[in-house]
């Protein structure tokens, strides 16, 4: 049955006024419910919905009676007395992390030389520098090494020397125009002489990082430092429930224009670091600070072996309890942050995962992977990033410190998205081809003959399981016919270069070159020989 | 248990010097690292703290070069206490404190033959000391 028009606008009008008033009802309820809740807190413990202010804050600082707690302390706290407790009698909570910061660098000012120059390359302490904008204006990356003393000094270690108050020495070059003529200009300099030094960087204070650790049968030399062959050390960097964005995950006290220690000095967030990834706990920070006033303990050139030279920042941050979930979120513990165990033998961008492990395991100093126990060494300083948050505590106790509201928050929903690349780049898994094969049995004479019959150069020695015991070149095999040995076992060569299907062809060419040979036996990590490839093999593919 | 570091000069090398002295004075020498050539070498070896100097003497009278090895150097400027050596070290000889400072234990260290911290310091803080004669 229809209803008709004028019953149905009665009914809407009907719902419309009903809607009103239990709405006018459930307003003036909750209200109530409100106050009387809030009226029975404030008779028990003072005004806890409350929010703390970052004005109310500084203002405690300037009164010196401000509770300043660092990361550690505050967790000790919300253990033994709850978070309303700390929340109730915490102001401010500081963190601290010193660790390798590798998109570190300093921005100077030379200040105009007579006749002016417009610098097109220069180098301090024999160490290029950028030179991407006026005239004397030079940005000192952390990562670019001496050309004298490579893998030993680099752009960390000049923004150390003249932090330090140590002369620096500055050649530069340039094409001469009729505005700024000349074309060469070599001379000294301290900081002193410097119109503006600023650390000026662009990704510091990851919010945490991956463990590393290394499957190969060779040690190798990472920016996660020296990993021993098969698994027998690895190593972590961050502090943990220390770290500052672990402590803010959210980054409701954290943003632009936050003032934070830096290098032992006061300096600011400038914005989010490249790579910022929030959403997976792999925060960064961009950051600038006065390096005319920092610390040498707090700021450190430093170089890895075989990588290259970086720089070691401190950072601080200070995290105001504004609100209970602030208090929680500060009492953050080790155990509760985690972080994947990587295997930085295998190359390639997406490093296999062996597990994860966390960070209360990580300053432990033994971890397990595939049911071993091993060794695991911090990169950063855990002792610096302690006496960093005690610094910052006693700064803002002793009034010298005063927090900033950020202008402009961080974002929290980016990821990090891998590179696009237009250009493929071929891995040895797309040319290994299989490998004619021996054992160490077999007669000189079979090896000869299948050298011939397969048109071949290389035959790897493998054992009845198919793993690697050696290889037997052409040149091995008429060398043992010159010198008249009759066994094969006595010609094998058994230190084998060898290269794995996740190895680019770019590396393994250099691997080829280096060493001098011709071919590599392709190899799983158990040592069974998957194939070979020949230094005919890339030169085919090169000229394609 | 003392460290000392035996030297042993070209003319030496092929006399079993070593096994004369354990015999002759019937101490036990336990040799931490080695490294000998045709054309001489070192031996560190381990002795009881009782016995040291007749097994200096001993090894002296034979024509060994005996020291008491200081083996590695850090200069304690220049570390940050990261702990990047530590891992590394095969004989445990580094450590954290309870502050997380770095200690490195001397009595433990094996210095030359192994080496393995130095090239991995950030800092470039860890030396090996050069053994010179005493």
């Amino acid at each position: 049955m229809q209803a008709t028009c004028h019953e149905i606008g009665l009914r809407v009008l009907n719902s419309f006024w009903n809607k009103i008033f239990k709405k006018i009802l459930k307003c003036s309820f909750n209200d109530k419910l409100q106050n009387v809740q809030e009226v029975s807190a404030i008779k028990k413990k003072g005004n806890p919905t409350k929010k703390r202010t970052i004005a109310e804050v500084n203002e405690k600082i300037r009164k010196g009676d401000v509770q300043v707690l660092t990361a550690e302390e505050m967790k000790k706290l919300v253990e033994s007395s709850g978070i309303e407790v700390a929340y109730k009698e915490v102001d401010v909570v500081t963190s601290g992390t010193l660790g390798a910061m590798c998109s570190s660098g300093a921005i100077i000012n030379l200040g105009h030389s007579d006749p002016p120059i417009k610098i097109h390359r220069a180098w301090i302490n024999d160490v290029e520098v950028c030179h991407p904008g006026a005239a004397v204006d030079l940005y000192i990356g952390a990562t670019i090494m001496s050309e004298t003393k490579p893998f030993e000094y680099g752009g960390g270690h000049v923004i150390e020397d003249l932090i330090r108050g140590k002369e620096i020495e500055v050649r530069a070059t340039a094409y001469g125009t009729d505005c700024y003529p000349r074309t060469k200009l070599k001379t000294t300099l301290t900081k002193n002489d410097l119109n503006q030094f600023y650390l000026l960087n662009f990704r510091n204070c990851y919010q945490r990082y991956a463990c590393a650790t290394n499957s190969r049968d060779e040690t190798i030399y990472t920016y996660m430092g020296k990993l021993l062959p098969r698994f027998r050390n690895a190593t972590f960097s961050g502090s943990g429930a220390l770290n500052p964005l672990m402590n803010d995950p959210d980054y409701e006290t954290i943003g632009i224009g936050t003032r934070i220690f830096l290098g032992g000095a006061q300096g600011y967030v400038i914005g989010e670091g490249t790579q910022h990834d929030p959403r997976n706990r792999f925060g960064t920070l961009m950051v600038r600070g006065d390096c005319k006033k920092m610390d040498p303990e707090f700021i450190r050139g430093a170089s890895f072996a075989k990588y290259g030279t970086t720089l070691y920042v401190g950072i601080g941050i200070p995290i105001p309890i504004l609100n209970e979930g602030l208090a929680k979120k500060t009492a953050i513990l080790d155990e509760e942050i985690l972080t994947d165990i990587v295997d930085y033998g295998i190359p390639r961008r997406g490093r296999p995962k062996l597990g994860k492990v966390s960070y209360k395991d990580l300053k432990s100093g033994t971890i397990t992977i595939n049911e071993r126990k091993v060794r695991v060494s911090p990169l950063s300083s855990l002792k610096k990033a302690r006496i960093i948050a005690e610094t910052l505590k006693s700064w803002i106790e002793n009034s010298l410190f005063y927090l900033s509201s950020p202008a402009e928050s961080l974002p929290t929903d980016t990821t990090c998205s891998p590179m696009k690349q237009t250009e493929e780049i071929a891995f040895i898994n797309s040319v290994v081809h299989p490998a004619v094969t021996c054992t160490e049995d077999d007669e000189i004479k079979t090896v000869a003959e299948r050298i011939i019959s397969r048109s071949i150069n290389h035959v790897v020695v493998a054992d009845d399981e198919g793993r690697l015991r050696g290889i037997v070149t052409s040149w091995d095999i008429t060398k043992a016919v010159a010198e008249g040995k009759k066994k094969l076992s006595e010609i094998i060569v058994r230190k084998v270069v060898t290269t794995t299907p996740d190895e680019s062809l770019e590396a393994a060419s250099r691997k080829m070159a280096q060493h001098q040979i011709s071919a590599l036996p392709v190899i799983d990590h158990n040592k069974r020989v998957l194939g070979i490839i020949t230094s005919e093999d890339i030169s085919k593919l090169l000229g394609r | 248990m003392v460290r000392i570091l035996l030297r042993f000069s070209e003319e030496l090398v092929d006399k079993p010097i070593t096994a004369q002295v354990i015999l002759e004075h019937g101490i036990p020498i336990s040799i931490v690292a080695a490294h000998i050539d045709s054309q001489g070498g070192e031996i560190l070896a381990e002795v009881p703290s009782t016995h040291v100097e007749k097994v200096a003497g001993a090894f002296r009278e034979k024509g060994v070069i005996v020291t008491f090895p200081k083996l590695i150097e850090v200069d304690s400027e220049r570390c940050f206490d990261c702990g990047a050596c530590l891992s590394l070290c095969p004989v445990n000889a580094i450590s954290f404190k309870e502050d997380f400072s770095v200690v490195f234990d001397q009595e433990k260290c094996i210095g030359g033959p192994c080496g393995t911290c130095v090239d991995a310091c950030p800092a470039g803080a860890i030396r090996l000391v050069e053994q010179g004669t005493v």
